[in-house]
Protein backbone atom coordinates (compact mmCIF):
# COMPACT_ATOMS: atom_id res chain seq x y z
CA UNK A 1 0.00 0.00 0.00
CA UNK A 2 1.32 3.43 -0.93
CA UNK A 3 2.52 5.44 2.04
CA UNK A 4 0.81 8.77 2.56
CA UNK A 5 3.25 11.63 2.11
CA UNK A 6 3.31 14.44 4.66
CA UNK A 7 2.61 18.05 3.66
CA UNK A 8 6.32 18.88 3.87
CA UNK A 9 7.30 15.92 1.69
CA UNK A 10 4.74 16.93 -0.90
CA UNK A 11 6.03 20.51 -0.88
CA UNK A 12 9.60 19.32 -1.34
CA UNK A 13 8.50 17.19 -4.31
CA UNK A 14 6.64 20.13 -5.87
CA UNK A 15 9.66 22.40 -5.45
CA UNK A 16 11.86 19.69 -6.93
CA UNK A 17 9.82 19.80 -10.14
CA UNK A 18 6.66 17.78 -9.59
CA UNK A 19 3.89 20.42 -9.67
CA UNK A 20 1.16 17.80 -10.24
CA UNK A 21 1.56 16.74 -6.59
CA UNK A 22 0.00 20.05 -5.59
CA UNK A 23 -3.38 18.45 -6.33
CA UNK A 24 -2.83 16.15 -3.33
CA UNK A 25 -2.20 19.14 -1.07
CA UNK A 26 -5.32 20.87 -2.42
CA UNK A 27 -7.48 17.79 -1.85
CA UNK A 28 -6.12 17.43 1.67
CA UNK A 29 -6.87 21.00 2.75
CA UNK A 30 -9.69 22.18 0.47
CA UNK A 31 -12.57 21.40 2.84
CA UNK A 32 -11.03 23.31 5.68
CA UNK A 33 -9.94 26.29 3.57
CA UNK A 34 -13.39 26.41 1.99
CA UNK A 35 -15.13 26.27 5.39
CA UNK A 36 -12.90 29.02 6.72
CA UNK A 37 -13.59 31.17 3.65
CA UNK A 38 -17.30 30.52 4.13
CA UNK A 39 -17.05 31.81 7.72
CA UNK A 40 -15.86 35.15 6.32
CA UNK A 41 -17.91 35.47 3.16
CA UNK A 42 -21.16 33.81 4.34
CA UNK A 43 -21.76 32.85 0.73
CA UNK A 44 -20.75 29.63 -1.08
CA UNK A 45 -19.84 31.22 -4.42
CA UNK A 46 -17.62 33.83 -2.79
CA UNK A 47 -16.11 31.22 -0.47
CA UNK A 48 -15.22 29.04 -3.44
CA UNK A 49 -13.57 31.98 -5.19
CA UNK A 50 -11.63 32.91 -2.04
CA UNK A 51 -10.51 29.32 -1.46
CA UNK A 52 -9.41 28.91 -5.08
CA UNK A 53 -7.52 32.20 -5.00
CA UNK A 54 -5.92 31.15 -1.73
CA UNK A 55 -4.57 27.90 -3.21
CA UNK A 56 -3.21 29.70 -6.28
CA UNK A 57 -1.46 32.27 -4.05
CA UNK A 58 -0.05 29.50 -1.88
CA UNK A 59 1.29 27.73 -4.98
CA UNK A 60 3.00 30.88 -6.25
CA UNK A 61 4.57 31.55 -2.86
CA UNK A 62 5.41 27.93 -2.06
CA UNK A 63 9.16 28.55 -2.37
CA UNK A 64 8.95 31.21 0.36
CA UNK A 65 7.22 28.86 2.83
CA UNK A 66 9.53 28.51 5.83
CA UNK A 67 9.22 24.88 6.71
CA UNK A 68 9.55 25.62 10.42
CA UNK A 69 5.78 25.95 11.00
CA UNK A 70 2.85 23.81 9.90
CA UNK A 71 1.79 24.18 6.26
CA UNK A 72 -1.84 24.41 7.42
CA UNK A 73 -1.08 27.44 9.65
CA UNK A 74 0.64 29.16 6.71
CA UNK A 75 -2.28 28.28 4.44
CA UNK A 76 -4.85 29.64 6.90
CA UNK A 77 -2.89 32.91 7.11
CA UNK A 78 -3.21 33.19 3.33
CA UNK A 79 -6.92 32.31 3.55
CA UNK A 80 -7.47 35.05 6.12
CA UNK A 81 -5.66 37.75 4.11
CA UNK A 82 -7.28 36.61 0.86
CA UNK A 83 -10.73 36.73 2.44
CA UNK A 84 -10.08 40.19 3.85
CA UNK A 85 -8.84 41.48 0.48
CA UNK A 86 -11.81 39.89 -1.27
CA UNK A 87 -14.30 41.49 1.11
CA UNK A 88 -12.57 44.85 0.78
CA UNK A 89 -12.72 44.57 -3.01
CA UNK A 90 -16.41 43.80 -2.86
CA UNK A 91 -16.71 47.07 -0.98
CA UNK A 92 -18.66 45.50 1.80
CA UNK A 93 -19.25 47.83 4.65
CA UNK A 94 -17.00 46.49 7.41
CA UNK A 95 -19.23 48.01 10.03
CA UNK A 96 -22.16 45.98 8.86
CA UNK A 97 -19.98 42.84 8.70
CA UNK A 98 -18.89 43.29 12.25
CA UNK A 99 -22.21 44.44 13.53
CA UNK A 100 -23.56 41.31 15.05
CA UNK A 101 -26.89 42.89 15.92
CA UNK A 102 -27.58 43.73 12.27
CA UNK A 103 -26.62 40.19 11.31
CA UNK A 104 -28.89 38.72 13.93
CA UNK A 105 -31.79 40.92 12.86
CA UNK A 106 -31.30 39.90 9.24
CA UNK A 107 -31.24 36.26 10.25
CA UNK A 108 -34.36 36.73 12.33
CA UNK A 109 -36.20 38.14 9.37
CA UNK A 110 -35.14 35.42 7.01
CA UNK A 111 -35.51 32.43 9.31
CA UNK A 112 -38.99 31.24 10.00
CA UNK A 113 -38.43 27.97 11.77
CA UNK A 114 -41.08 26.44 13.90
CA UNK A 115 -41.14 23.41 16.15
CA UNK A 116 -41.95 21.07 13.27
CA UNK A 117 -38.92 22.25 11.29
CA UNK A 118 -36.62 21.58 14.22
CA UNK A 119 -37.49 17.92 14.09
CA UNK A 120 -36.20 17.67 10.54
CA UNK A 121 -32.85 19.18 11.36
CA UNK A 122 -29.98 17.66 13.25
CA UNK A 123 -27.68 19.38 15.73
CA UNK A 124 -25.08 20.13 13.02
CA UNK A 125 -27.55 22.15 11.02
CA UNK A 126 -28.34 24.27 14.05
CA UNK A 127 -24.70 24.59 14.91
CA UNK A 128 -23.78 25.69 11.40
CA UNK A 129 -26.63 28.16 11.47
CA UNK A 130 -25.53 29.54 14.83
CA UNK A 131 -21.90 29.76 13.68
CA UNK A 132 -23.10 31.55 10.56
CA UNK A 133 -24.65 34.21 12.77
CA UNK A 134 -21.42 34.90 14.61
CA UNK A 135 -19.01 37.66 13.63
CA UNK A 136 -16.56 36.41 10.98
CA UNK A 137 -13.57 36.50 13.34
CA UNK A 138 -15.42 34.54 16.04
CA UNK A 139 -16.65 31.96 13.55
CA UNK A 140 -13.14 31.59 12.12
CA UNK A 141 -11.59 31.17 15.57
CA UNK A 142 -14.09 28.46 16.51
CA UNK A 143 -13.49 26.66 13.20
CA UNK A 144 -9.71 26.90 13.50
CA UNK A 145 -9.74 25.72 17.11
CA UNK A 146 -12.09 22.79 16.71
CA UNK A 147 -11.53 21.67 13.14
CA UNK A 148 -8.15 23.04 12.14
CA UNK A 149 -6.18 21.35 14.92
CA UNK A 150 -4.52 24.70 15.59
CA UNK A 151 -3.18 25.88 18.94
CA UNK A 152 -4.01 29.36 20.26
CA UNK A 153 -0.53 30.49 19.14
CA UNK A 154 -1.07 29.14 15.63
CA UNK A 155 -4.53 30.73 15.37
CA UNK A 156 -2.94 34.00 16.50
CA UNK A 157 -0.35 33.64 13.73
CA UNK A 158 -3.01 32.94 11.11
CA UNK A 159 -5.29 35.81 12.14
CA UNK A 160 -2.50 38.26 13.03
CA UNK A 161 -3.49 38.48 16.68
CA UNK A 162 -1.87 37.78 20.05
CA UNK A 163 -2.56 34.31 21.55
CA UNK A 164 -4.11 35.96 24.62
CA UNK A 165 -6.50 37.93 22.42
CA UNK A 166 -7.43 34.67 20.69
CA UNK A 167 -8.05 33.04 24.08
CA UNK A 168 -10.42 35.83 25.12
CA UNK A 169 -12.09 35.89 21.71
CA UNK A 170 -12.55 32.11 21.74
CA UNK A 171 -14.24 32.31 25.11
CA UNK A 172 -16.52 35.12 23.95
CA UNK A 173 -17.26 33.30 20.70
CA UNK A 174 -18.34 30.16 22.56
CA UNK A 175 -20.52 32.23 24.87
CA UNK A 176 -22.19 33.92 21.91
CA UNK A 177 -22.57 30.61 20.13
CA UNK A 178 -24.30 29.15 23.16
CA UNK A 179 -26.66 32.13 23.31
CA UNK A 180 -27.47 31.83 19.63
CA UNK A 181 -28.08 28.11 19.95
CA UNK A 182 -30.37 28.77 22.87
CA UNK A 183 -32.18 31.38 20.82
CA UNK A 184 -32.47 29.08 17.80
CA UNK A 185 -33.57 26.05 19.74
CA UNK A 186 -35.20 27.74 22.68
CA UNK A 187 -36.18 24.93 25.03
CA UNK A 188 -34.79 22.21 22.79
CA UNK A 189 -31.19 23.28 23.36
CA UNK A 190 -30.93 21.26 26.52
CA UNK A 191 -32.07 18.11 24.80
CA UNK A 192 -29.82 18.71 21.83
CA UNK A 193 -26.70 19.27 23.88
CA UNK B 1 -12.51 39.17 34.63
CA UNK B 2 -12.23 35.43 35.05
CA UNK B 3 -15.75 34.06 35.44
CA UNK B 4 -16.52 30.50 36.47
CA UNK B 5 -17.60 29.76 32.88
CA UNK B 6 -14.28 31.01 31.55
CA UNK B 7 -12.46 28.84 34.07
CA UNK B 8 -14.56 25.86 33.05
CA UNK B 9 -13.68 26.43 29.38
CA UNK B 10 -10.00 26.70 30.25
CA UNK B 11 -10.33 23.49 32.24
CA UNK B 12 -11.95 21.75 29.26
CA UNK B 13 -9.27 23.13 26.89
CA UNK B 14 -6.56 21.99 29.31
CA UNK B 15 -5.00 25.45 29.67
CA UNK B 16 -5.50 25.85 33.45
CA UNK B 17 -2.44 25.59 35.67
CA UNK B 18 -2.27 22.81 38.27
CA UNK B 19 -3.36 24.81 41.31
CA UNK B 20 -6.33 26.42 39.52
CA UNK B 21 -7.23 23.03 38.09
CA UNK B 22 -7.34 21.40 41.53
CA UNK B 23 -9.38 24.29 42.98
CA UNK B 24 -11.88 24.07 40.13
CA UNK B 25 -12.16 20.29 40.39
CA UNK B 26 -13.05 20.76 44.07
CA UNK B 27 -15.71 23.33 43.12
CA UNK B 28 -17.18 21.01 40.49
CA UNK B 29 -17.36 18.19 43.02
CA UNK B 30 -18.87 20.36 45.75
CA UNK B 31 -21.30 22.57 43.83
CA UNK B 32 -24.06 20.81 41.81
CA UNK B 33 -24.81 24.02 39.88
CA UNK B 34 -21.20 24.30 38.69
CA UNK B 35 -21.18 20.59 37.90
CA UNK B 36 -24.29 20.98 35.69
CA UNK B 37 -22.71 23.99 33.99
CA UNK B 38 -19.52 21.98 33.43
CA UNK B 39 -21.44 19.05 31.95
CA UNK B 40 -23.34 21.39 29.60
CA UNK B 41 -20.12 22.99 28.38
CA UNK B 42 -18.54 19.57 27.96
CA UNK B 43 -21.45 18.52 25.73
CA UNK B 44 -21.20 21.70 23.67
CA UNK B 45 -17.47 21.11 23.36
CA UNK B 46 -17.97 17.59 22.01
CA UNK B 47 -20.65 18.78 19.56
CA UNK B 48 -18.26 21.47 18.31
CA UNK B 49 -15.52 18.89 17.96
CA UNK B 50 -17.78 16.69 15.84
CA UNK B 51 -18.82 19.55 13.56
CA UNK B 52 -18.59 18.71 9.85
CA UNK B 53 -16.59 20.79 7.42
CA UNK B 54 -18.28 22.21 4.34
CA UNK B 55 -17.51 20.65 0.99
CA UNK B 56 -16.56 22.81 -2.01
CA UNK B 57 -17.85 21.95 -5.48
CA UNK B 58 -16.76 18.70 -7.18
CA UNK B 59 -14.62 20.59 -9.68
CA UNK B 60 -12.74 22.56 -7.04
CA UNK B 61 -9.39 20.71 -7.25
CA UNK B 62 -9.54 20.65 -11.04
CA UNK B 63 -10.25 24.40 -11.17
CA UNK B 64 -7.34 25.12 -8.84
CA UNK B 65 -4.97 22.91 -10.87
CA UNK B 66 -6.06 24.61 -14.10
CA UNK B 67 -5.30 28.04 -12.62
CA UNK B 68 -2.03 26.76 -11.19
CA UNK B 69 -0.99 25.36 -14.59
CA UNK B 70 -0.90 28.92 -15.94
CA UNK B 71 1.63 29.94 -13.29
CA UNK B 72 5.38 29.28 -13.47
CA UNK B 73 6.36 26.23 -11.44
CA UNK B 74 7.67 27.15 -7.98
CA UNK B 75 11.37 26.45 -7.52
CA UNK B 76 13.27 26.12 -4.25
CA UNK B 77 14.91 29.45 -3.35
CA UNK B 78 18.35 27.83 -3.29
CA UNK B 79 18.23 27.14 -7.01
CA UNK B 80 16.84 30.58 -7.75
CA UNK B 81 20.02 32.37 -6.59
CA UNK B 82 22.23 32.99 -9.58
CA UNK B 83 25.87 32.39 -8.62
CA UNK B 84 27.05 34.74 -11.38
CA UNK B 85 25.43 37.65 -9.52
CA UNK B 86 27.30 36.70 -6.37
CA UNK B 87 30.60 36.49 -8.28
CA UNK B 88 29.93 39.85 -10.00
CA UNK B 89 29.30 41.58 -6.65
CA UNK B 90 32.41 39.96 -5.14
CA UNK B 91 34.49 40.94 -8.17
CA UNK B 92 33.29 44.53 -7.94
CA UNK B 93 34.44 44.83 -4.34
CA UNK B 94 37.79 43.17 -5.04
CA UNK B 95 38.36 45.53 -7.96
CA UNK B 96 37.44 48.56 -5.81
CA UNK B 97 39.92 47.49 -3.15
CA UNK B 98 42.64 47.01 -5.75
CA UNK B 99 42.02 50.48 -7.22
CA UNK B 100 42.20 52.09 -3.77
CA UNK B 101 45.34 50.12 -2.92
CA UNK B 102 47.02 51.10 -6.20
CA UNK B 103 46.13 54.74 -5.66
CA UNK B 104 47.59 54.70 -2.14
CA UNK B 105 50.79 53.03 -3.41
CA UNK B 106 51.18 55.58 -6.16
CA UNK B 107 50.75 58.47 -3.75
CA UNK B 108 53.18 57.04 -1.20
CA UNK B 109 56.79 58.32 -0.91
CA UNK B 110 59.21 55.42 -0.91
CA UNK B 111 62.31 56.09 1.18
CA UNK B 112 65.16 53.63 1.65
CA UNK B 113 67.44 54.81 4.53
CA UNK B 114 70.90 56.17 3.54
CA UNK B 115 70.34 55.82 -0.09
CA UNK B 116 67.91 58.73 0.25
CA UNK B 117 66.03 57.39 -2.69
CA UNK B 118 62.90 59.46 -2.60
CA UNK B 119 60.70 59.08 -5.46
CA UNK B 120 57.30 60.40 -5.88
CA UNK B 121 55.38 58.74 -8.53
CA UNK B 122 53.37 61.31 -10.30
CA UNK B 123 49.79 60.42 -10.92
CA UNK B 124 47.44 63.25 -11.57
CA UNK B 125 43.91 62.21 -10.71
CA UNK B 126 42.44 65.64 -11.37
CA UNK B 127 42.44 64.94 -15.06
CA UNK B 128 39.87 62.20 -14.46
CA UNK B 129 37.57 64.20 -12.16
CA UNK B 130 35.96 66.22 -14.91
CA UNK B 131 32.32 67.41 -14.84
CA UNK B 132 31.52 64.75 -17.46
CA UNK B 133 32.74 61.87 -15.22
CA UNK B 134 30.79 63.36 -12.35
CA UNK B 135 27.60 63.48 -14.46
CA UNK B 136 28.14 59.91 -15.66
CA UNK B 137 28.68 58.78 -12.07
CA UNK B 138 25.54 60.56 -10.83
CA UNK B 139 23.51 59.26 -13.77
CA UNK B 140 24.59 55.66 -13.04
CA UNK B 141 23.63 56.19 -9.38
CA UNK B 142 20.24 57.49 -10.41
CA UNK B 143 19.62 54.49 -12.69
CA UNK B 144 20.64 52.02 -9.94
CA UNK B 145 18.45 53.87 -7.44
CA UNK B 146 15.46 53.71 -9.80
CA UNK B 147 16.01 49.97 -10.37
CA UNK B 148 15.98 49.35 -6.61
CA UNK B 149 12.91 51.56 -6.13
CA UNK B 150 11.12 49.67 -8.89
CA UNK B 151 11.98 46.31 -7.32
CA UNK B 152 10.84 47.54 -3.90
CA UNK B 153 7.50 48.82 -5.21
CA UNK B 154 6.91 45.61 -7.19
CA UNK B 155 7.57 43.53 -4.08
CA UNK B 156 5.23 45.69 -2.02
CA UNK B 157 2.49 45.51 -4.66
CA UNK B 158 2.97 41.73 -4.86
CA UNK B 159 2.57 41.37 -1.07
CA UNK B 160 -0.69 43.34 -1.14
Amino acid sequence: MEQKLTDLELIQNILAGEPAQYALLVKRHQRFVFTLALRFSKNREDAEEIAQDCFVKAYKALATFKQTSKFSTWLYTITYTTAMTFLRKKRLDTDSIHNEETLLQLENHTSSFNANDYEKLDSHTFLNQAIGQLMPDDAAIITLFYKGEQSLEEIGEALHMEPNTIKVKLHRARQRLKEKLQYLLKDEVKELL
Amino acid sequence: MNTIEQQLWEYIDGTLDDSAKKALEAKIAADPEIRTQYEDLLKLNSVLGALDLDEPSMSFTRNVMESVALEPAPIALKTKVNTRIIYAIGGFFVLSLLVILTYVCLQAKISLGDFNLTKKLEFNLDQYFTPTTLYVFLFADLVIGLIFLDQFLRRKAHKN
